[in-house]
């Protein structure tokens, strides 16, 4: 005997994609963004006031090799473009955190990020029947396609029918 | 933290302070950078099984990440008040893992600590080494909010380096040659 889950109904995210419609291997264009030396000393100033994110001087005289971006910045970019072009458009219940988060090359003044995000990854909560699990492999480039940002992401997102029993090997 | 590669011991805990996250920042942070409604609208968030406004975990990481450098700063005037020359930290060429497990809510106060779990010098820069470190944030009521496993760069005090080193050190401060020769972070 199944325990039939219902689903109240969230006016939100009832139009949009479900756990069901996502597929692995999905691309998603998350566009891009350029960075301005104001947004990067205005992040800065507030989450990551060291001398080489607000100062040119400073910079130049770091591993970075001038005014470069907060890699928390470079990261918090590209979750904004993530959302804009995708959480936004499914039943997203939140994040459960990411790994392998690597900063590849400074994020400098004038510079254009953005690129995909591939659906790695999809399976079932296994003590919540109405949540899902999809992963998201982030390939982040500048505007001379070299990669600046990886990472993967995991992110719930509601079922539009959590009675269908989970099948086993289905959450491995 | 801001000590010498040299100076920093593993498993000793690094207290980062607190902050209280109001509903007026959460909502700031999350129209800027994680523009979901659980994060932007405290009444569309009524809808989602969070049943109200959470901060992103992201915005609960970046903060976490400001108040370290507020803690290596302090240790850095601490460390010149008794005398002694600070270490330098670098940028971090990564996060191996992040996990959020409970979400904030207005009104929360979340407590940071970190612990340097490991620590080797750098095989691709020089003179630098790796910090491994762990930083766990906890609320007012003692649940984890978020555990992070992170590497960062602090630079070593008894590095001496070879010639041949320098002299390739020298040819990237050549306003060309730099550009080409400048190593990657990692």
């Amino acid at each position: 005997m199944v325990d039939v889950y219902v689903n109240p109904m969230n006016p939100v995210t009832a139009n949009r994609r479900h756990y069901e419609d996502l597929a692995v291997g999905e691309v998603l264009d998350i566009g891009h963004t350029t960075v301005s030396k104001d947004m990067i000393i205005a992040f800065a100033t507030e989450f990551d006031p060291f001398p080489f994110h607000l100062d040119e001087e400073a910079a130049k005289a770091s591993l970075l090799g001038g005014l470069a971006s907060s890699g928390w910045q470079t990261a918090a970019l590209s979750l904004r473009m993530l959302g804009e072009s995708f959480l936004n458009t499914i039943a997203s219940m939140g994040g459960l955190g990411f790994s392998d988060l690597k900063w590849k090359k400074p994020v400098m003044v004038g510079d254009t990020i953005g690129g995909t995000a591939t659906i790695t990854g999809l399976r079932r909560s296994r003590h919540h029947p109405e949540r899902g699990i999809v992963t998201l492999d982030f390939d982040v480039r500048n505007q001379r396609g070299e990669p600046v940002m990886s990472m993967r992401l995991a992110n719930l997102i509601g079922l539009r029918d959590p009675g269908v029993p989970l099948i086993e090997g289905e959450n491995p | 933290m801001t000590r010498w590669f040299e100076d920093i011991d593993i498993d000793e805990p690094f207290p980062l302070g607190s902050h209280s996250f109001t509903e007026e920042e959460i909502i700031r942070f999350g129209r800027l950078y994680d523009p979901q409604y659980f994060h932007v609208d405290p009444e569309a968030a009524k809808f989602s099984h969070f049943g109200g406004l959470v901060a992103s975990g992201w915005h609960t990481v970046t903060v976490g990440h400001r108040r370290m450098v507020d803690a290596l700063f302090a240790e850095e005037d601490r460390l010149r008040s008794l005398g002694r020359e600070p270490g330098v930290s670098g940028p971090s060429p990564g996060v191996n893992k992040m996990e959020f497990k409970v979400p904030v809510r207005p009104g929360d106060t979340v407590t940071y600590t970190l612990i340097v779990t490991g620590k080797r010098p750098s095989n691709s820069i020089p003179g630098w080494g790796l910090l491994f470190n762990a930083i766990d944030a906890v609320n007012q009521r003692g649940e984890l909010v978020y555990h992070a496993e992170l590497v960062g760069f602090s630079k070593l005090r008894d590095y001496k380096m070879p010639l041949s080193l320098r002299f390739l050190s020298a040819l990237t401060r050549l306003p060309v040659l730099g550009k080409l020769m400048r190593p990657k972070t990692g």
